[in-house]
């Protein structure tokens, strides 16, 4: 068993054939049709990654985003027809790892969902540290000052991305395809809105950073370590 | 001396200015020009009036006063030589002292001031002299010889003559009449009046009369121009309402007040405006559900079309299972669902540029990288075609601010459409700039088409052989978004074509935004096109404001383009 893939969709033939694509693939999709019950489904299944159309009935998309993201880091991705409006960002913004606009190819959607629950599988014990932020990366664990941060998988990822190589210059290009799995050019504004959302949990002043540094017209890079 | 002159020039100069100043206010506001053609025709009106009532003035007092002058001399004479006749001097000491007497009699006997002369008549052959006699013999030098004479001759005789009193000249008159001296003979007795009062009356009459006409002036002025206001203001004010319409500001009206003619005016153009603004509105609103229609259209079809892909995929990849028909059957499906894919997103794209809602993700970049990638992508295209792709890029640099992704989109429509209609000829890309523009052509030797069908080749599914087969596929929107997407950098995308001889696209674009195009870097019509077509321009009107940034300037360019081949 691969993973198991919560589907919420209300599109009962969509849902399905996802379903079949999935189960093809070795997946174990479970599904939901309804907003206002998603969250009791999650619950209930403890799903490894959640597929998530932002049209819903009862509550939004975003909503039950929000929802989810509030008590679980698990992967979200979300469907959307309409890719090019202000919906993406606020999708993300509601803790949306990444999303698929439709109509999308089978393969396509595998990709999405197998880069997402690809889990670092690195053994080797590993200490980095940016600032006074260390990170264990085989624990899964972040520090800042001897205090405990929570992050998700997509940010530990992100985070850990601009850590190993603190002396690199990162260009959205490059973190989508390293932490995102993007061969090819994608959305860029997948990259700014993890960024803030990552900054908002790990630096002393989000509007200041000192851990992930924008660097103008270029990207990110990882803050100066002081030691 | 030359400084003298330089202040004459810059005194030229600065009249010159104002003259054109005045000249820009005379054309420019109807209130300057009647207000100036009221006060010209209300000064000569009363300059013509002051004249003629100054000249009546000055005629009825100066003539009344010497008729009155003539008959007191007349009467002061007569009374004299009442005074010689019954004088019985003998002697000259007494015909001098009774000459002396008479003259003092009649200096103080008049109505007024008067001076009074006793002057020997001319040509008086009597052997008595006894001189002249006089109130002021000073002034004797006034009565003029010719009023001697003619007083010699007999009768009453006047002159106006000018007396200087204290340096300063007053009008006078001397008036003269013979009269017999007893022993010396023929004498003329003259009289000087002075006719100052009546000078000084006339004076204050005409300064009166001048202060009357400039406050008239004046209140003539005043009146014109509020009279001109009142009829100016709400034209001025029309006319900027209209301007403030044509703006775009649909919700701008004119006061209406009283319900005189302006009145009148200002509710018919308001009536004007409110028609316009509702139409505006309802087309608005028709065109903005229209092309709501159109996006939600192709959103809600990504739904099920995502299930149909799918689905179809899914079948395709086990297509080997089936018997051929059906084999054939899921092939099918899948090209066709690819092509439909196209279409839908073809169709948002045009919805979005319908909606404005595309927008211009801008970037500097150098054009040829652009033209490469682009030309890369038809590689395989042009090999199956059989096509040659000739690429002819300018030496310099071609850098401009353009969105790549829809540049590259313009160029790989026009360099797949040039394949496809070139029948295995070869394509020619030529990239040229100058200091406003960078521009690329693209050119084939197919089919061509006629001026009238390279007019039609941006319009939606337009195609220009309905029978032509369609197995090339496209989606018929190619063009038309290319089109939109040169509009939104505020540049043209042009066709040419002639039938047998192929076609040419031109794309040019502004170096940056804010350039208004006025030529391209590239001829549109290739040089081998004789006789050369009259272009058909498509595009002449940059959607961005071409006031944001400020003009490049369009000295002609100087770029030395070296010929190139990439293959």
């Amino acid at each position: 068993m691969k993973g198991r893939v919560l589907v919420v969709d209300d599109d009962t033939a969509l849902a399905e054939m996802i379903g079949i694509v999935l189960r093809s693939e070795g997946f174990d999709p479970v599904f939901c049709e309804d907003g206002d019950e998603a969250l009791g489904v999650f619950r209930q299944t403890q799903p490894d990654l959640v597929l998530l159309d932002l049209m819903l009935p009862g509550k939004d998309g975003n909503e039950v985003c929000r929802l989810i993201r509030a008590e679980s880091g698990v992967p979200i991705v979300m469907l959307t027809a309409k890719s090019d409006t202000v919906d993406v960002v606020l999708g993300l913004e509601s803790g949306a790892d990444d999303y698929i606009s439709k109509p999308f190819k089978p393969k396509e959607l595998v990709a999405r969902v197998r880069a997402r629950l690809r889990r670092s599988d690195e053994p080797a014990p590993e200490h980095l540290t940016i600032g006074d932020v260390t990170i264990d990366v085989p624990g899964h664990r972040v520090e800042r000052a001897g205090r405990p941060i929570s992050l998700t998988p997509l940010e530990f990822d992100l985070l850990v991305a601009l850590a190993r190589k603190p002396w690199q210059v990162f260009t959205r290009e490059v973190l989508l395809e390293k932490v995102w799995g993007y061969r090819h050019a994608a959305d860029t504004r997948l990259v700014n809105v993890h960024v803030q959302r990552l900054r908002s949990k790990i630096e002393n002043d989000p509007e200041q950073p000192e851990i992930v540094v924008t660097v103008r017209g270029v990207g990110y890079k990882a803050g100066v370590t002081s030691t | 001396m030359p400084r003298l002159r330089g202040t004459g020039r810059l005194l030229r100069a600065r009249a010159g200015r104002r003259l054109r100043r005045w000249g820009h206010a005379w054309r420019s506001s109807l209130q300057v020009r009647v207000i100036t053609t009221t006060l010209a025709l209300g000064l000569a009106a009363l300059g013509t009036i002051g004249l003629y009532v100054g000249e009546r003035m000055r005629d009825g007092l100066y003539t009344g006063r010497v008729e009155q002058l003539l008959t007191e001399s007349a009467r002061s004479t007569a009374q004299a030589q009442t005074t010689f006749d019954s004088s019985n001097a003998q002697t000259a000491v007494d015909v001098q002292r009774l000459l002396q007497e008479v003259a003092a009699a009649q200096a103080s006997g008049g109505t007024g001031e008067r001076e009074v002369f006793l002057l020997r008549a001319p040509g008086e052959q009597s052997s008595l002299s006894v001189g002249v006699a006089g109130s002021k013999l000073a002034l004797a030098d006034l009565v003029s010889d010719e009023l001697q004479r003619a007083t010699a001759a007999g009768g009453q005789h006047w002159q106006s003559v000018a007396w200087e009193v204290d340096g300063h000249v007053q009008p006078a008159v001397v008036v003269g009449q013979d009269v017999t001296v007893p022993q010396a003979g023929a004498y003329g007795l003259y009289f000087l009046y002075s006719l100052q009062a009546e000078q000084d009356r006339l004076d204050f009459l005409l300064r009166t009369l001048a202060a009357a006409a400039g406050a008239l002036v004046v209140l003539l002025g005043g009146m014109t121009w509020l009279v001109t206001r009142q009829t100016v203001r709400p034209v001025r004010r029309a006319a900027e309402v209209a301007e403030r319409l044509a703006d775009g500001h649909l919700a701008e009206r004119m006061p209406v007040r009283g319900e005189d003619e302006m009145a009148t005016l200002a509710s018919s153009f308001n009536e004007m405006a409110a028609s316009l603004q509702d139409q505006i509105r309802r087309m608005e609103e028709l065109s903005a559900v229209q092309r709501r229609f159109v996006s939600d259209v192709s959103h809600e079809l990504r739904t099920p079309l995502t299930t149909i892909r799918m689905a179809g995929e899914v079948i395709h990849a086990s297509r080997d299972d089936f018997d051929p028909a059906v084999k054939r059957s899921a092939e099918l499906l899948q090209t066709q669902l690819d092509r439909f894919e196209d279409l839908l997103a073809d169709l948002l794209e045009i919805s979005r540029f319908d909606a404005g809602a595309a927008v211009l993700d801008a970037d500097s970049r150098d054009v040829r990288d652009v033209v490469l990638a682009a030309v890369e992508h038809t590689f395989p295209l042009a090999g199956r075609r059989g096509s040659w792709l000739h690429v002819d890029l300018s030496d310099s640099e071609c850098v401009a601010d353009i969105d790549p992704r829809r540049v590259e989109r313009v160029l790989r429509n026009l360099l797949v459409n040039a394949v496809e209609h070139a029948d295995g000829s070869t394509v020619e890309v030529v990239v040229g700039a100058d200091r406003a523009a960078v521009a690329v052509t693209v050119r084939d030797h197919g089919v061509g088409m006629t001026a009238d069908e390279a007019q039609h080749v941006f319009d939606r599914f337009w195609r220009a052989d309905p029978a032509r087969a369609r197995t090339t596929g496209g989606t018929g929107l190619g063009l038309a978004i290319s089109l939109e997407d040169a509009h939104l950098h505020g540049g043209w995308l042009e066709a040419w074509g002639r039938p047998g001889r192929g076609a040419s696209f031109r794309l040019t674009l502004p170096r940056r935004a804010g350039i208004r195009l006025t030529d391209s870097p590239l001829p549109l019509v290739p040089q081998d096109a004789d006789p050369p077509d009259p272009v058909t321009r498509v595009v002449d009107r940059p959607r961005t404001d071409p006031a944001a940034l400020p003009d490049l300037g369009d000295e002609p360019s100087t770029d030395p383009r070296e010929r190139q081949e990439v293959r």
